[in-house]
C-alpha cells in the first residue's frame, strides 16, 4: 500500500528548479534510502516531502492524516543550535509537541512517551545530560528518539551518519532496521554512504543530474558508486 | 542591611518606584532568553531605542496638533505609551519580516535601525522645546515617579505578558530552537513568532516608560546571559533569568538609595557585575577542571 506518491514535482529555491519531473512511490513498511553525490539534491528532495520547501510542480500524496499522524522528522544535526540549554530530555520531549495543540501542558503520558524513546535508542541513561554536550553519533540517535516521540508512521532523516565515526554509524543503522523490521515503521533516509544500506534498505532513489531514479541497493554500479566516492559494493 | 531593612518597610516612601525596578527586573529576562537564544541582542540595543523614538515622537504630535503638553499630565502618559508601543511594534514585527526574505545582513539593518531610532529621538525632543525636560525624564525612565495607579498598570500588563510567556512556552521553544520541526509538525511558525514579537514589544515598551531604555536593555540581556553561564535546563534558565533580574533590581535600588546614586544605572551596574562575577567564577571553575592542582 502506497504512503506516499510524488507525481511530476519539481523543487528548487525561489524559482530556480534543483530537481525537475521527480515521480516516485513509498509503500507502507518499506526502508528507501536517497542516495547520490553530494550536491545532486537529496536534501532539497527530502525537505519538499516534509513540506518545508514549497513544490514548483507537480503533486504530493500522503496516504495518512498528518494532523493524526504527524511525521518523524531527523534533521541534520548541525541544524539546532548548540547553545540552548537543553536537556537530552527536553529535547526528545518535543516530538510529542507534534500531537499536543496550544494550551495543552506536556504531561505524565508525554514524560512516558519521551523515555521510551530515549530507551529505543539507547540513551536512556543520558535523559538528564546536556543535549550540547552529547557525542554527534548519540545527537543523532537523541533526535531520532524526538523523531519517535511523536509516534510517527513514516520516519524521514537527513543524513543521520555525516560526520559521524563508523561505530556509531552502524549503532544508527542498527536501530533504524530495528524500528523497521520489528515496528514496521517505513524509513526513509538521506545519505551518500552506500556500504550502510546493504541488508536494509528494499530500493534506492538515485538522485543524480537533476533527476530521480528508482533502483535496488545490488544494482548501484560501479560509476554510480564511484560518483558517490566509494568502491562498488562497499 | 539596615537599608534593606528600611526600604522593606510597609510605609517605605518609594515603595511603588521599588516593586516598579523589580517587575521590570522579573519580567524584562524573560522575554529576553528569547533574544539571547534566538541571537537576536542586537534588538536589545535597538528596540528600547526604538521605543523612546516613540515617546519623542508622540509628544511632538501632542504638542503639534493639542498644544503644549502639561508635565506629568494623564495625556502625556497616555501619548507616550501609544508611541512607545506603536514603534517598538512596528519596528519588531518589520525586522522579523525582513529577516523571512533575508538577503541583507541581519545585525546591519538592526543596527541602521538603532542609528535611526537615536537620531530621531534627539529630533524629536530638539522640536518640542515646551516639553524637553519632561520628555529627557521620560526617556531617562523615571521610575522615582511610579504611582500607585502606574504601578498597577504596568503590573497588569507584565502579568498578561508573563501569562502569555507561560502558557505559550512549548510553542515559543520549538520554533525557537528548531523552526523546520514546527513546520513538519504542522505548527503556524509565523504566528508563534509574531506573538512572541508582540510580547516583546510590549514589555520594551513598558520597560522603557517605566524604567528607560538603558535598563530595559540591561535587564533583557544582563540576567539572561548570566543564567545561561549556570543552567543546563531551559525551564531552571527561565526561572534562573527573572530571579536574578529581581534580585539584581531589588539591591540596585538599595544601593542607589543607601548611597544616593541614579537609580537606573545603578540597577544596570549591579546585574552587569553579578554577570561578571559569574562568568569570571565559571571561567575559573572550567580552568581548574582542565587543570587541576
Amino acid at each position: 500500500m502506497c504512503l506516499l506518491r510524488l507525481r511530476d514535482v519539481s523543487l528548487g529555491y525561489g524559482h530556480r528548479p534543483v530537481l525537475e519531473h521527480v515521480s516516485l512511490e513509498i509503500v507502507r513498511g518499506e526502508f528507501v534510502a536517497l542516495l547520490g553525490p553530494n550536491g545532486a539534491g537529496k536534501t532539497t528532495l527530502l525537505r519538499g516531502i516534509v513540506g518545508l520547501i514549497p513544490l514548483l510542480a507537480g503533486a504530493l500524496e500522503y496516504d495518512l492524516d498528518r494532523a493524526s499522524s504527524p511525521l518523524g522528522y531527523v534533521p541534520q544535526r548541525e541544524s539546532l543550535d548548540p547553545t540552548f540549554p537543553l536537556t537530552v530530555f527536553e529535547v526528545v520531549l518535543m516530538g510529542t509537541y507534534a500531537r499536543l495543540g496550544p494550551l495543552r501542558r506536556v504531561g505524565r503520558q508525554e514524560r512516558a512517551l519521551a523515555s521510551r524513546a530515549l530507551d529505543l535508542v539507547g540513551l536512556g541513561a543520558l535523559a538528564g545530560q546536556r543535549f550540547a554536550s552529547l557525542s554527534g553519533g548519540q545527537t543523532q540517535r537523541a533526535l531520532i528518539a524526538r523523531a519517535l516521540a511523536a509516534r510517527p508512521e513514516f520516519l524521514l532523516l537527513d543524513e543521520p551518519t555525516a560526520g559521524v565515526d563508523a561505530e556509531a554509524s552502524a549503532a544508527i543503522m542498527a536501530v533504524l532496521s530495528r524500528l523497521n523490521r520489528d515496528d514496521g515503521l517505513t524509513v526513509l533516509l538521506v545519505t551518500h554512504q552506500l556500504r550502510l544500506l546493504h541488508g536494509l534498505a528494499s530500493a534506492v532513489f538515485w538522485v543524480q543530474d537533476g533527476r530521480v531514479t528508482r533502483r535496488r541497493v545490488e544494482d548501484i554500479g560501479a560509476s554510480a558508486a564511484a560518483a558517490l566516492g566509494a568502491p562498488a559494493g562497499a | 542591611m539596615s537599608t534593606v531593612l528600611e526600604v522593606l518597610r510597609p510605609g517605605f516612601l518609594l515603595r511603588d518606584a521599588m516593586v516598579a525596578s523589580i517587575l521590570v527586573g522579573v519580567v524584562c529576562p524573560l522575554v529576553g532568553v528569547y533574544f539571547v537564544l534566538r541571537r537576536m541582542i542586537f534588538l536589545g540595543v535597538a528596540l528600547p531605542q526604538l521605543s523612546a523614538a516613540g515617546i519623542a515622537f508622540s509628544l511632538l504630535v501632542h504638542r503639534t496638533l493639542i498644544g503644549p503638553h502639561l508635565h506629568g499630565g494623564a495625556s502625556d502618559a497616555m501619548m507616550a505609551q501609544i508611541g512607545a508601543i506603536a514603534f517598538t511594534l512596528g519596528g519588531i514585527l518589520t525586522l522579523a519580516a525582513l529577516e523571512r526574505r533575508g538577503r541583507e545582513i541581519v545585525e546591519a539593518r538592526i543596527g541602521m535601525v538603532y542609528a535611526i531610532a537615536g537620531a530621531l529621538t534627539i529630533l524629536f525632543i530638539a522640536a518640542d522645546p515646551w516639553g524637553e525636560a519632561h520628555i529627557v525624564n521620560l526617556l531617562k525612565g523615571d521610575l522615582l515617579a511610579a504611582t500607585e495607579s502606574s504601578l498597577a498598570f504596568l503590573a497588569a500588563v507584565l502579568g498578561v505578558v508573563v501569562v502569555v510567556l507561560l502558557a505559550f512556552q512549548k510553542e515559543f521553544l520549538l520554533v525557537s530552537f528548531d523552526r523546520d520541526l514546527a513546520v513538519v509538525f504542522g505548527k503556524a511558525t509565523t504566528t508563534w513568532d509574531t506573538v512572541l514579537y508582540v510580547l516583546c514589544g510590549i514589555t520594551i515598551s513598558f520597560g522603557v516608560l517605566a524604567a528607560g531604555p538603558l535598563v530595559t536593555f540591561g535587564f533583557l540581556l544582563a540576567p539572561p546571559l548570566t543564567a545561561r553561564l549556570v543552567t543546563g535546563r531551559m525551564l531552571t534558565f527561565s526561572i534562573a533569568s527573572a530571579a536574578i533580574g529581581g534580585l539584581t533590581a531589588f539591591v540596585g535600588f538599595c544601593a542607589a538609595y543607601r548611597y544616593d546614586l541614579p537609580l537606573g544605572p545603578a540597577e544596570v551596574a549591579v546585574s552587569s557585575a553579578v554577570f561578571l562575577a559569574v562568568a569570571g567564577a565559571t571561567r575559573l571553575q572550567r580552568a581548574l577542571r582542565l587543570h587541576p592542582a
